[in-house]
């Protein structure tokens, strides 16, 4: 099959502005869901450490359910399943907003949160058991030491693999496109739909997408480097 | 709640229009998981003894492949092998097929960053040692060193299962009639039961991969055990 | 080891056979192969969809190509695809021809080429009943739902820019979302709409209103450049009309007694 290759036409003009536009969704999206997966996957590791049995039940129920189920299928559990479960004036309050940006976001945060809080659980496991113990001692709370004392410490060695959590993120916040989220892998099937090049648009942003993945894994080798003196081979 | 939808399509969802029609639902997600992992294993592992190779000409390829498929999304992956090969290679593959060599590809990946991490961790001079005794590299690495490395892996190979699992449903993308897309189906027919179809495929899921998960924590305490008893 | 090794044997060998040109026109390859490859959507009543009892393909476009498969003397064989994967699966040879509600768009003729019109429709709005959205005029700052890759979202979007128009994978979903009140208008072909109007438990709820946004006409996707094939598909459907075999299976699934009852008000092209 003669196939016209036209590169020209997919990054410069309405297209490009297309490619733009996703790249701001993308990165939109993914930003929001690292700062809440983050604060969310802390909450769940501390609950599970605590010491109340409802709660590290409830967390841990929480970490093995979102880690074992497709995203693809919380995506569309909160996208269509969501409606008969909250109340309608909320769900109208939430329609007239931007539900398909607001779901995405809910599904790559739970998922996410739930591989996080299992990061932050070994990191804190990685730190000496006596700390806690002694942090107890001197008169703080079991909050205050996980805040002041451990948490501080178990941040340092888990930034890499954090870091590689958010990279999945961004390569995961792709499927959002399935709720109609216009972010760049919605914008390149657009173009094919409408050019039928869909070999340069695809190109395109799978480009993007290993441009942002390689300067966020030189970062992190960097940090190793740097901070945990931990050569990569 | 409508339940009765979701007990009126479950074979659907099991077995998709088997065995009057075409094989899906369930058992077409279990046969990518399979078929993915059983390709994926052997791709993975030539690609990651290529990356651990004293060889540039065998090192940067391998080394350009993993950076390459890990820095882009399975998505992506998909729709490569979905919508580009063809016009690269001038002919077409089916959805499943075309699927499978995606996840395949993808996975093969993930799994050579495994096999380099299992021979990294063992000791250096286990090599030394075995070409000391005179074998050669090649047979100190299928008869010395890879043996210990993949069977000390073995956990993180489940865990790779369990990815691959959940990234079947990608499949449902371009097509291919696994439980995603039996879900979906039914869900376009019915519209009346999104909660309770989408609720009953991710315990279907969960099920599979939470059994997995549990299986690999097993593996690894009774692998920690084994090397505890050897030291 | 060894198994590994006859894997890959297998694999060359089977990339070798599949890299075989088609040398014959399609055909000659339908015939050779014995099985008619059908691209048909499978969630779009009455067009094509699973039926529940069955779990089959169903519909007037597969009744349509199983005519058409009778008329060759081989087997048919479905595919689903949806609007955004139909062309490419055309046009890579995974099916011999398309009866996927495709409009016969003159921008696709560059991909594709099309059949005769064997179905005529135009473009038009689904909304709530009394919702107060009578016309596209109306549409101005609501979201509009409708399918990626469709002639239906590129032209709402021309007939009124000011409207967000969210795209699903398949019209049901996008009936959906506007039954949970995610979107206040689906847009696409009258006869798409009547079928998923008709599809849900109060189709009295629904109003189809406007003018047609845009004429629909419906041409099956025969591959570029292989007039022989596409020749054959022509007369084929217009022996079916002059047989009276295309009114039968209209009749079927849009007739009167039908959920899904739309007139048939059009005269398919025939050559003399």
């Amino acid at each position: 099959m003669a196939y016209q290759f036209d590169f020209g036409q997919v990054v410069s003009g309405e297209y490009g502005q297309w490619i733009l536009s996703g790249l701001g969704v993308t990165l939109q999206i993914s930003g929001v869901s690292i700062v809440l997966s983050l604060v969310l996957g802390t909450v769940i590791a501390v609950l599970r450490l605590s010491k109340v049995k409802p709660l590290v039940w409830f967390a841990a129920s929480f970490t093995e359910f979102f880690r074992n189920t497709p995203l693809l299928v919380q995506i569309f559990f909160w996208y269509f399943g969501s409606y008969s479960v909250l109340p309608e004036s909320v769900n109208q309050w939430l329609y007239a907003r931007d539900f398909e940006f607001a779901c995405g976001v809910i599904a790559l945060t739970f998922y996410t949160a739930a591989f996080i809080a299992e990061e932050i659980r070994s990191g804190i496991f990685s730190i000496p058991k006596n700390q806690l113990e002694a942090s107890r001692a001197c008169g703080l709370s079991f909050l205050q030491a996980m805040a002041y004392v451990i948490l501080p410490q178990a941040f340092r060695v888990i930034i890499p693999p954090l870091i590689s959590q958010f990279l999945n993120l961004i390569k995961n916040s792709s499927l959002v496109m399935t709720i109609g989220v216009m972010d760049l892998t919605y914008m390149a099937r657009q173009i094919e739909a409408h050019t039928f090049h869909g070999f340069e648009a695809f190109t395109v942003s799978t480009l993007i997408y290993l441009t942002i993945s390689l300067i966020v894994s030189l970062g992190v080798n960097l940090y190793n480097r740097r901070v945990l003196h931990v050569r990569s081979r | 709640m409508h339940w009765d939808i979701v007990f009126r399509n479950f074979d659907y969802f099991l077995i998709g229009a088997y065995p009057k029609g075409p094989l899906g639902g369930l058992a077409m997600t279990v046969i990518l998981a399979v078929g993915g992992i059983f390709g994926a294993f052997w791709l993975g592992l030539g690609v990651g003894l290529m990356r651990i190779s004293k060889k540039p000409s065998l090192r940067w390829p391998a080394m350009t492949f993993i950076e390459i498929i890990r820095g882009t999304p399975l998505l992506m992956v998909v729709f490569w092998f979905y919508f580009l090969a063809p016009v690269v290679f001038g002919h077409t593959l089916p959805e499943a097929e075309s699927a499978l060599i995606a996840l395949i590809v993808f996975t093969s990946a993930y799994i050579a960053e495994i096999v380099r991490a299992g021979v990294e961790a063992l000791p250096k001079g286990q090599m030394e040692a075995a070409r000391g005794t005179g074998l050669s590299h090649f047979q100190a690495m299928t008869h010395i060193i890879l043996p210990q490395a993949l069977f000390n892996m073995i956990p993180s190979f489940v865990n790779q299962f369990v990815s691959l699992t959940k990234d079947t449903s990608l499949a449902f993308i371009i097509g291919v009639n696994e439980l995603t897309k039996a879900a979906t189906q039914v869900n376009n027919r019915t519209l009346t039961a999104p909660t309770e179809i989408f609720i009953t495929i991710a315990v279907l899921y969960f099920i599979i991969c939470y059994c997995l998960t549990e299986f690999s924590r097993y593996l690894e305490r009774r692998i920690n055990r084994y090397q505890a008893r050897g030291r | 080891m060894r198994n590994a090794a006859r894997l890959t044997v297998l694999a060359c060998l089977f990339t070798l056979v599949a890299a075989m040109p088609a040398l014959a026109g399609k055909l000659d390859d339908i015939k050779s192969r014995g099985t008619l490859v059908a691209g048909v959507k499978d969630s779009q009543r009455p067009f094509g969809f699973v039926d529940e009892k069955t779990n089959q393909i169903v519909g007037f476009e597969i009744d349509l190509m199983q005519a058409l498969a009778d008329r060759l003397g081989v087997k048919l064989e479905l595919k689903p695809v949806t609007s955004s994967t139909r062309i490419p699966m055309l046009t890579q040879g995974a099916v011999d021809v398309l009866a996927a509600t495709m409009t016969h768009k003159k921008e696709r003729e560059d991909q594709v080429d099309f059949s005769i019109t064997y179905f005529m429709t135009g473009q038009k709005l689904l909304v709530k009943k009394d919702g107060g959205i009578k016309s596209v005029a109306d549409l101005a700052g609501k979201k509009v739902g409708s399918v990626k890759g469709s002639t239906s979202e590129q032209n709402v979007k021309k007939a009124q820019p000011d409207c967000t128009v969210i795209s699903f994978e398949t019209y049901p979903e996008a009936f959906l979302a506007l039954k949970q009140g995610k979107v206040q208008a689906v847009t696409t072909d009258e006869s798409i709409l009547v079928g998923i109007k008709n599809s849900d438990d109060k189709p009295e709820a629904w109003d189809i209103v406007g003018d047609y946004i845009s004429p629909e006409p419906y041409g099956l996707g025969v591959p570029e450049n292989d007039s022989k094939f596409r020749d054959f598909v022509n007369l084929a459907l217009m022996d079916m009309w002059a047989k009276g075999e295309y009114q039968k299976i209209y009749e079927k699934w849009f007739g009167k007694g039908t959920k899904d009852y739309i007139p048939l008000t059009w005269k398919m092209e025939f050559w003399p």
